[in-house]
């Protein structure tokens, strides 16, 4: 192979030169964009970890007013089962009765009919004292089950002095169906 | 602040002698030997064996800023004056400063290291020019060049001061003259002071070495050396290795009524009586006068002394850590946050738990009729003696009830009473029919309660006072049990207040 002369070797140099600063900026260029990329995903990652925290933001305060309301009615709804609700809260309803020593009548349930928000409803009748009749009605929604009443009928006994019959209805509620429907108030519950 | 003693580090406190180097920092402390040529000036061996040991002795990190060294030079070679100049602006202070140095001086201001203390002056009065005083101190570059180089190779920031003036420091102030002796291996230095303000120092061949001979003739030689150069009626007489009489000897053997004094400076390595000076200039801001290499303004000198490389590298690193760290951040931190935002969306679904737990909480608390505040306001509204056959209540808000009362009046009364309590919206009297014997009234009533944002509406229109008037009236009677606990009582209160 013959010797390359000075200007043969001064051309394969430049080449040489311009080659690589051709791989250096196309290479330089690669792995900009591939820094970018991982940091376009990242802020974008960011931006979305922001705006969760943003949405988990007001549940501090509602996981307060859960607890405060669970403790309030000695109860966690999730923690519910739909086939047992209605035979434990029965039960827990004639228990509170017998415990504040009223007598109990018939008991009847009737399973409710249709998509509303009612589970069963429990129709009781009972006697005893004013004040244990009183206690009862305030303790109620303290028995550990979604119960609210739908009405109450006091007579008087005549056969035993100071004592009152009471005839209740009770309905069980299904938190089942509870879904995430707005909370009606008490205006809503009387229309 | 200890804390960032990292970023300020102690500073360096350094006597340079003829014949040896003194250095403490805090506690620690060194002593090494100099080398000279016969100029004085310090061999390039000895110069790089006291960098060694100086940069051994401090373990400056690099990253750290410099370590600010304090020196005391001897009175070898310095020239001390006394000068007055007339006040005037900075720029012409400093020019007249500069000829007058030249006229004073054997070597032109360019070769010399100097410095300039001020002593103020006379009050200007008329007709006069307000004039300054300054104590001038200076002498050959080379010399305190050498001692710059070395301890500027070992990272130190170095400031030089006479150590006569770093002694006399530690001495209470006088108004007298006196004269201070420090007595070192084989020289020692004598200062006259006036004032405070050194006049005259110079260097006597003779040291301890020479003390620890008999005190015969050998105190006679210091005795011939230093009696003519005496000033004022006190020798403070300082110095590391004096024997404890040494002082009454001396005033014995000179003989002329000079008092000697020793200036009782603790020891231990690399401590003597200019250092301990030092250490106290530090404490007072630093000396008062500072000798110095090029008499440039502060702003020109700090920017002279930068080391531009070190600095530019600093820079460009910084420059670089800011132009990479986001894309760094990205790469290490984006696993970390994946898995985060990862667990929070599976957790999602407890969300909306929470929310279907709380509407139906409060879809249940706001369902739960008022039933024992109906049966209160009954029990406050009705006459004594009344019979009730029966009551009944339901969920939307509907009472009705059958019972029978002495006359009509009391249906009247007992009807204001429920209205007048502001828990109904209308109570309407369906039959009213008297018994047969006319002693009783058989009565059917129904009646319907207001609504929750009826109530509450009232309840908020109601002014503070009235509410607690309300509390107040509302005190006297006797709930029915199980009332007291369960009924809430405010908004009972409330609707009577109202009428």
């Amino acid at each position: 192979m013959r010797p390359l002369n000075d200007r043969e070797k001064r051309t394969i140099r430049f080449a040489g030169i311009g080659i690589a600063i051709y791989l250096a900026l196309f290479g330089g260029f690669q792995v900009w964009k591939f820094f970018d990329q991982k940091r376009s995903d990242y802020r974008q990652l960011a931006h979305e970890a922001q705006n969760l925290r943003r949405q988990a933001r007001p549940y501090r305060d509602k996981v307060l007013v859960v607890k405060k309301l669970m403790d309030e009615f000695h109860m966690d709804p999730a923690g519910l089962k739909k086939e047992m609700v209605v035979s434990d809260a029965s039960a827990a309803i004639q228990h509170a009765a017998r415990a504040g020593g009223l007598q109990l009548g018939p008991v009847r349930e009737s399973p409710a009919r249709g998509s509303g928000k009612t589970l069963a409803t429990v129709q009781m009748e009972s006697s005893g004292q004013v004040p244990a009749v009183l206690a009862f009605l305030a303790g109620l929604n303290r028995i550990g089950f979604p119960v609210v009443v739908d009405s109450v009928q006091f007579t008087a006994d005549n056969s035993r002095p100071g004592q009152v019959k009471m005839n209740l209805t009770i309905i069980i509620l299904d938190f089942d169906r509870q879904k995430s429907e707005q909370p009606k108030n008490l205006e809503a519950a009387h229309a | 602040m200890k804390n960032l003693s990292f970023l300020n580090p102690p500073p360096l406190y350094v006597e340079i002698g003829q014949g040896s180097l003194k250095a403490l920092r805090e506690d620690d402390g060194m002593e090494l030997t100099l080398e000279r040529h016969s100029d004085g000036r310090l061999t390039a061996p000895c110069k790089e064996k006291t960098v060694l040991a100086l940069k051994n002795f401090l373990k400056a990190k690099n990253w750290q800023p410099r370590i600010r060294a304090v020196c005391a030079v001897g009175a070898r070679g310095v020239s001390l004056r006394r000068l007055s100049l007339p006040a005037g602006t900075r720029e012409e202070f400093h020019q007249r400063l500069l000829l007058q140095i030249e006229g004073e001086f054997p070597l032109p201001p360019d070769e010399l290291a100097w410095g300039c203390q001020p002593l103020g002056g006379p009050p200007p009065s008329n007709g006069i020019m307000a004039k300054q005083e300054l104590l001038v101190a200076a002498v050959r570059k080379e010399a305190v060049a050498d001692y710059h180089e070395i301890l500027r190779a070992c990272g130190t920031d170095p400031v030089f001061t006479l150590a006569a003036l770093a002694r006399s420091n530690l001495c209470a102030p006088a108004v007298d003259s006196f004269t201070m002796l420090d007595i070192g291996n084989s020289q020692s230095e004598l200062t006259s002071f006036e004032n405070n303000v050194p006049t005259n120092s110079r260097i006597i061949f003779w040291g301890s070495e020479n003390v620890s001979g008999s005190a015969g003739a050998k105190s006679d030689a210091l005795e011939q050396a230093i009696k003519n150069s005496l000033t004022g009626t006190k020798l403070i007489v300082s110095g590391n290795k004096l024997s404890e009489d040494f002082t009454s000897r001396l005033t014995k053997t000179l003989g002329n009524g000079c008092q000697c004094e020793r200036l009782e400076v603790a020891g231990g390595k690399g401590r003597s009586a200019a250092i301990a000076g030092l250490e106290k200039f530090a404490g007072q801001g630093g000396p008062a006068l500072v000798i110095r290499l090029e008499q440039t303004s502060g702003a020109a000198a700090s920017l002279a002394a930068l080391d531009w490389k070190k600095w530019g590298a600093r820079i460009g690193a910084l420059l670089t850590a800011l132009l990479l760290l986001p894309y760094a951040e990205a790469l290490l931190l984006k696993p970390h946050l994946a898995k985060k935002v990862a667990a929070f969306k599976a957790e999602a679904a407890r969300l909306t738990v929470i929310d279907r737990e709380l509407d139906f909480l409060r879809d249940l608390k706001s369902s739960q009729p008022p039933y024992l505040d109906v049966l209160y306001v009954l029990s406050k509204s009705v006459p004594p003696g009344t019979r009730f056959d029966s009551l009944s209540l339901n969920s939307h808000g509907e009472v009705s009830l059958r019972c029978a009362f002495h006359d009509g009046q009391q249906v009247a009364d007992f009807r204001t009473k429920l209205i007048d309590s502001g828990f109904f919206a209308n109570v309407t009297v369906e039959e009213q029919v008297p018994t047969p014997d006319h002693q009783k009234v058989n009565v059917r009533i129904s009646a319907q309660e207001k609504t929750l944002t009826q109530l509450q509406a009232l309840s908020a229109s109601l002014p503070a006072d009235e509410t607690g008037k309300g509390e107040k009236s509302a005190s006297p009677g006797v709930k029915p049990p199980g009332v007291a606990t369960a009924a809430p009582t405010t908004p009972l209160v409330s609707r009577k207040e109202t009428k």
